[in-house]
């Protein structure tokens, strides 16, 4: 097979030496593999196969678990540090537990590629991981649908909270003060994720959309990152 | 042809051990069995009281047999600066290379939020509260500079926000005896953004 860029979502280790990884490849989705050697001490992969460091691989096996044969780097991993390291491992956890295996997916590895370069400027995170939960909602067929839960159009003057199993929303009563206005969820549904005022909205949304994909187990890097920033601001955790 | 149940079971145990594989495990028992009886008591003996009597220190959660090791006791170490490793390994590493005066936190781990381990499972509550305890001025980050250990690394920093310490975190650098060449890119990038000034003496 030709080399296949990829980027290694995690790895745990296998037997002694050995390291059973995630990867998320242009043309074949996720991949699971056995990489042999990779732990040994003084391995030269063992470097090179770091989470967000663009590589090239190729493997062998039809089965669910392939064998990993070659590896390249091509080009140096971003270099992310604090915040931004924690919403790579967000987006690497997200990815590892939501895409199943060997599903293709273009979109999501050209927007995760796109997301591990706006990481380390913290303007563009919150954007940028917003648009790979999307393309990620969109290839698992869950993105959301901008309807009532009667399929009619959304009203901006009244509010509404996402019903993921049904993809729609449901409608709160007159007065409700939580919930997203429909003013804000028509803007998202013209496709102004960016649009000032939004990002609260948008995180909102992909978050209740990703709920029902994610089952009952909360993603554990989320919650480093929520309990950080209640010590940030002072509150108990 | 297979040896008799007690000496199957010494085989299948020896396996226990990393590296062992089913020839090696049989070499090590035949040799304890024919060759050096005595050793393979001692072994037994020893291996059994550490298993149950080796613990981890309640002040830097290193092995040790005591309540307090070693390092934690003797005088002549400097409480005030405290180094943060992930494992017992990495803490025999830089007291052999020297030059370390200071104390110990090991974790026994990382942050990694893929594999379910979070800040509870690697003791940060007790190093946090032992930082507090004690006037430390100085707290030296040296996790493993991997995904996991950087996590680490931010996350103690932040938890740390706030308290007058100074935080410091390992240099990342060119091997020493290495050619660049050969160097990888990411640690040739950073040893590039983390230079230091010239020094001749």
């Amino acid at each position: 097979m030709q080399p296949e860029p990829a980027f290694l979502l995690h790895k745990r280790p296998y037997r002694e030496t050995s390291a059973l990884v995630d990867l998320l490849t242009l043309g074949h989705g996720r991949v699971r593999a056995v990489a042999q050697g990779v732990q040994r001490p003084g391995s030269r992969s063992r470097g090179r196969l770091q989470p967000f460091a663009p590589l090239h691989v190729t493997w062998v096996g039809s089965g669910e678990l392939k064998r990993l044969r070659l590896m390249e780097s091509t080009g140096s991993a971003a270099l992310l540090a604090g915040e931004g390291l924690l919403c790579g491992l967000y987006a690497n956890e997200l990815l590892a537990r939501v895409l199943p295996l060997e599903l293709p997916g273009r979109e999501v590895f050209a927007f995760y590629s796109a997301t591990l370069e706006a990481l380390p400027r913290p303007e563009a995170r919150a954007s940028a991981l917003r648009r790979l939960e999307l393309a990620l909602l969109e290839l698992l067929d869950a993105e959301p649908r901008f309807r009532d839960l009667n399929d009619g159009e959304l009203d901006p003057q009244r509010r509404y909270v996402y019903r993921g199993e049904a993809r729609a929303f449901e409608t709160l009563p007159p007065g409700a003060s939580q919930g997203l206005d429909g003013r804000t969820l028509r803007l998202l549904a013209s496709g102004q994720w960016e649009a000032p005022g939004l990002a609260g909205p948008a995180k909102a949304l992909t978050r209740a959309a990703l709920m029902p994909l994610l089952g009952a187990r909360p993603l554990r890097s989320r919650e480093l990152m929520q309990r950080l920033a209640a010590r940030r601001h002072g509150a108990p955790s | 042809m297979s040896f008799s149940p007690l000496v199957d079971r010494l085989l299948e145990s020896l396996r226990v051990l990393p590296g062992v594989g089913p020839k090696s495990a049989q070499r090590m028992a035949l040799y304890l069995l024919e060759r050096d009886r005595e050793g393979g008591q001692r072994l037994a003996a020893v291996l059994a009281q550490a298993l149950d009597e080796v613990g981890y220190c309640q002040r830097c959660r290193t092995l040790t047999e005591e309540d307090i090791c070693g390092i934690c006791r003797s005088p002549r170490r400097d409480d005030g600066i405290l180094c943060v490793v992930e494992s017992p390994a990495d803490m025999l590493a830089i007291e052999d290379a020297g030059g370390y005066q200071g104390q110990y936190f090991v974790l026994h781990g990382h942050l990694s939020p893929l594999d379910g381990i979070g800040p509870e499972d690697i003791g940060l509550d007790q190093l946090e509260a032992r930082i507090d305890a004690e006037a430390v001025g100085e707290v030296i980050l040296a996790t493993n500079p991997t995904v996991e250990g950087e996590a680490t690394a931010h996350y103690i920093a932040a938890q740390l926000d706030g308290r007058q310490l100074r935080l410091s975190r390992l240099a990342y650098g060119v091997p020493m005896g290495g050619e660049l060449e050969y160097v990888d890119g990411g640690t040739l990038s950073r040893a590039f953004n983390g230079r230091l000034p010239f020094q001749s003496e």
